[in-house]
Order: C-alpha cells, then structure tokens, then sequence
C-alpha cells in the first residue's frame, strides 16, 4: 500500500485481547496504530501529540465526551478531530457501530470513505469479542463469585425490573467507576438492596 | 386507569448520567410516578453525553436525561448524526458551579470581601491569573452543555480571554475531583455533585455558580426524538405527567433525605451521593426540580443558547432559522396540552 493512504489510528479501550486482535488487522490493511491508551486522564495531551487520522474507541468510554469537546474548546488545533457520523450520514454503518459498541472520530478533511474499512473491522473485531467475552467470563469466575454476581444481578433485575443482560452492564459500569471487581461490587449491590422492601431473599 | 389502553408503548428504557439532577427519573421510578401511568421503566446509567445522543438517535433508548442544548444540537446535526429531537418537559433548573482547586481558590480569599460582588471577583481572579507562570487550565464535560458556555460567558465577561488568558480542556466527570487534586486542572465548571465533593473534601472552592452568572435557567430536560414523539403521542404524555410529578416530589424539602438515599442506590449515583446527604455548600447553587414556572421548556434560554452557540464557533457555516428550531425543539405546546 502506498504511503499516502496508510492512517493513522489512535485506539482507546481498556479490554487487552480485543486492542491486541485489532490493531493486529489493522497492520495487515496497511495503516499504523501509533498509540493506544486505556482510560486516560490526559486523552487531551495523547491527541495533540500523535496526530490520529481517525480514534477508534468503546462506545462507552467516558472519555468520548472529551473527544467530543476537542474540536470547540482549541480553536488553534490545527487538526481538530469530528464524530464519524457528523461526516458521514451513512445510516446502516452507524447502526451497525452502535450495535457493536464501537466509535469512531476523524480528523477533519479526511473523506469519510478512506475510513470505512477500518470501521467495518473495528466494528467486527468490537462483535467478535463481545461474543468471547462472555465465554471466558463464564469460563474464569470462580464458582463462589459467580453465586455472588448471579445473586447481585437477580436483586438487581428485581429492583430494575430490568433483563439479565441490563442488570451485568450495570454492575460492569458500577465496577468501572468504581475501579473495583465485579465479585466486590456485586457484595456492595447485594448489601445495599437489602435493606429495600421486599428484597431480603 | 382506562387510560392506559392508549398507550403505544408501555415497555420503556431512558438514559440518564449519574448527576443530581437525574433526581426526577429515580423518584419516578422508585416512588411509583411511571408505574401510576402505565409505564414500565429500566433506567440505563450512560457512561457520556454522546452515548446518550447516539442512543436516544438509533432507538436504543426510548429517551434520556439531557443537557438543555443537545436537542438543538441534535437537530441541528452538530457533532453527531443528524436526528430532529424535542423536549416537552424541563427537568431541572441551574446546579452548575465553576471550582477552582485549592490553592487558586485560597489565593483568592485573601483578596476577596463580598464574593456576591461578580465584577470585583472578575477583576481579582484575571489580575492573580496574569501574574502566574503558566495558563491556569479549566476544564468542562461536553462542548453542548450550559457549563460549557457558562464558563466562556464568565470569562468574557471579565475580559479573560478564552483562549490566551487560560487554557480549556475537556475531562470526565468521574476524573475531574481527581485532576484537580493532582494539579492537572486548576479548575471547572461542572454540575453537581461535582462541585460540592470538591468542597467536601477541601481539594476545591466555589469561584462562582451558574445562577450566579445568567440568574435562573434550564438546566435538564427530557429529551426524545421527533420520531419517537411522533409515534407515541400517548406514551409521551404518560411520561411527562409522571416526571413532572416526580419533579414536585424531589423538590419538596422534607423528601430531601429520601431523595438523597434513593440517589445514592448502586444503579444511580452510588457513593457520591451518600456522601452529600448531609453536606449543605457554602452558598446555594439553585438547583430546583419545581416551580409554578419551572418545568415547561424556556424557549427564551433556548434562543439564548443559540446565541452562546454561534459565539464559540459550534453554529459556523450553518444557516439556522433559530425561532423555528427553537419552537421545533422546546415544546411548550405539548407541555401546555398535557400539564397545563
């Protein structure tokens, strides 16, 4: 490939296997995965110093609120980086995204068509590792954390009124804000709904 | 009640983010206001404000808990997909504050009397900041969002200058009470509780609040598509009615240690919150959920809004009939017809 058409990708996801199989695929289509970062707490530093043609980044990521706010809050940046969507009305590519719980920034002026490959592999990568995510998860807990998680998410889809599924994302979100296990957030969950009517047992 | 044979959709799922003002979806929810109208409600804690627009946009959520400007922007297709959104409910008024960390704040108390006179608070606050070695770097959440522009307003209106005087930046919620100790930022303008933790824990003090600086203003609102209003006249009914209730019983003050404890649950605000249960800040940021006037949309605040817009560049290139959009977006109509 042409050195003109190879990109720059900046990832940003904290799940090791799903940033290694990624960047991975993106090498063999030729572009360049010059940083990768966990969470940060100075994305805003990592942005200006290594240029991304385009971020890749979980959807639920808090930081995409401070991607979002690039572009306006340094006027002087010569390279401001924009949501794909804003780029491109492209419906069935967002949906799909969302689905797989993957998003993309670009650098302003790039044409949204040199990105789309490397979309639709995030987006793969972002699906294929969803699905394997949930067989190691089940894989690796340890019988009595996974009693104590089923336990939590039972309360949980009681109080919520919520699915099975709703209530281990919120227990994964609690776990992220709080920086704790999910065994030690499901203990905190199962003790703080207890003390709610009818949610003894 | 026969009236919910009418509702299109009973099952539904709204996104909130993990502040004080989400108050009126919790007390909906655990008070029993959505399940009095028929709904059927799972509240999804969303990690940032553009996962709640890029939801509410595909359908994954039915609806969320937004700043005053995002259905404008929404609509007006800024930094996002395109998608026509409304609101016919306020949920919240003010609860914004610019933090300074410690040592900035401490520096200031010296030199300041009256922290009511804004003018001589300006004036101090550019002189200490002019006299320092490096730009002191204030940090805000989303670019849509009344602190954002509050921030700027303040600024500008001190004749601080946005951006050689200080340096902007974006942080996390979540990360702000931790930059700020750390040094990393020297301030922010954010909602609360982020304001009064820094507080509570001396890594921060009150510059000034939001109320302060524009007087009373729509904060929160309860944000749907176009489409969604569209297809679901009834439901959207049911679901003001039971929030603007809700409102009323998370601003009545003897509710207020219920409130903080519903707050405080793991699903909602967890921690954070537990902690402010007893904390009252030095002065009041306004934050209310009701009043006779409080919860129809303000489609003056929407106009402002659009003027704070176009001020930092967000409106460029853009043509905006901005009383149509305005009138599109904020629907006192709807509000008047349900409410009254």
């Amino acid at each position: 490939m042409s050195k003109d058409k190879r990109l720059n990708v900046l990832l940003i996801d904290d799940e090791p296997e799903r940033v290694e199989a990624l960047t991975e695929a993106l090498h063999k289509l030729g572009h360049n995965v010059v940083c990768h970062l966990p969470n940060t707490s100075d994305l805003n530093k990592h942005v200006e110093e290594s240029l991304p043609d385009i971020v890749i980044i979980d959807m639920d990521s808090p930081n995409r609120d401070t991607l979002e706010s690039m572009a306006t809050m340094s006027r002087n940046n010569p390279r401001p980086i924009v949501f794909f969507a804003e780029k491109q009305n492209d419906h069935k590519t967002m949906s799909d995204a969302i689905n797989a719980g993957v998003s993309a920034y670009i650098a302003d002026g790039l044409q949204p068509e040199r990105v789309t490959a490397i979309i639709d592999t995030a987006i793969a990568h972002f699906d294929a590792h969803s699905s394997l995510k949930a067989e190691l998860d089940k894989a690796r807990n340890q019988l009595a954390d996974r009693k104590i998680i089923e336990k939590a998410k039972g309360m949980l889809m009681k109080h919520q009124g919520c699915d099975e599924e709703q209530a281990y994302q919120t227990l994964r979100k609690i776990a992220m804000d709080r920086h704790q296990s999910l065994p030690v957030v499901a203990q905190n969950v199962i003790e703080a709904l207890k003390g709610l009517t009818g949610m003894g047992k | 009640m026969s009236d919910h044979l009418a509702l299109e959709k009973t099952d539904l799922k709204l996104g909130f983010i993990a502040l004080i003002d989400c108050a009126p979806l919790v007390v909906a929810r655990e008070k029993g206001f959505f399940s009095k109208y028929g709904l059927n409600v799972i509240l999804c804690k969303e990690s940032s404000w553009a996962s709640i627009r890029d939801k509410v946009s595909f359908g994954l959520l039915d609806g969320a808990h937004m700043l005053a400007p995002m259905p404008l922007a929404a609509t007006l297709g800024l930094n996002g997909n395109k998608t026509p959104m409304l609101t016919a409910l306020t949920l919240s008024h003010n609860g914004t504050a610019i933090t300074l960390s410690q040592e900035l704040y401490l520096e200031l108390v010296d030199q300041i009397t009256d922290w009511n006179n804004q003018e001589a608070v300006g004036n101090t606050f550019k002189e200490l900041i002019q006299n320092r070695e490096r730009k002191p770097v204030i940090a805000t959440v989303y670019p849509y969002s009344n602190h954002h522009y509050q921030l700027r307003y303040w600024l500008n209106q001190h004749n601080i200058n946005t951006e050689e005087d200080v340096q902007l930046v974006a942080v996390p919620p979540t990360q702000m009470l931790e930059n700020l100790a750390n040094g990393l930022i020297d301030g922010y303008c954010v909602g609360e509780p982020w304001n009064s933790l820094a507080l509570m824990q001396q890594t921060g003090g009150l510059l000034t609040t939001g109320h302060k600086i524009w007087g009373s203003h729509m904060e929160k609102v309860m944000g749907v598509t176009q489409k969604w209003a569209d297809e679901n006249p009834n439901t959207h009914r049911a679901l003001v009615t039971a929030l603007y209730e809700a409102c009323k019983w998370a601003e009545d003050a003897t509710n207020r240690t219920e409130l903080m404890e519903l707050l405080a649950l793991p699903p909602y605000l967890d921690h954070a919150a537990k902690q402010l249960a007893t904390f009252n800040p030095p002065y009041s940021m306004e934050q209310h959920f009701y009043n006779e006037n409080l919860n129809m949309p303000d489609r003056d605040h929407g106009l402002f809004l659009l003027d704070q817009m176009n001020d930092c560049g967000q409106l460029s290139g853009i043509m905006v009939d901005k009383d149509q959009l305005v009138e599109d977006v904020f629907r006192c109509d709807l509000y008047k017809g349900w409410i009254g």
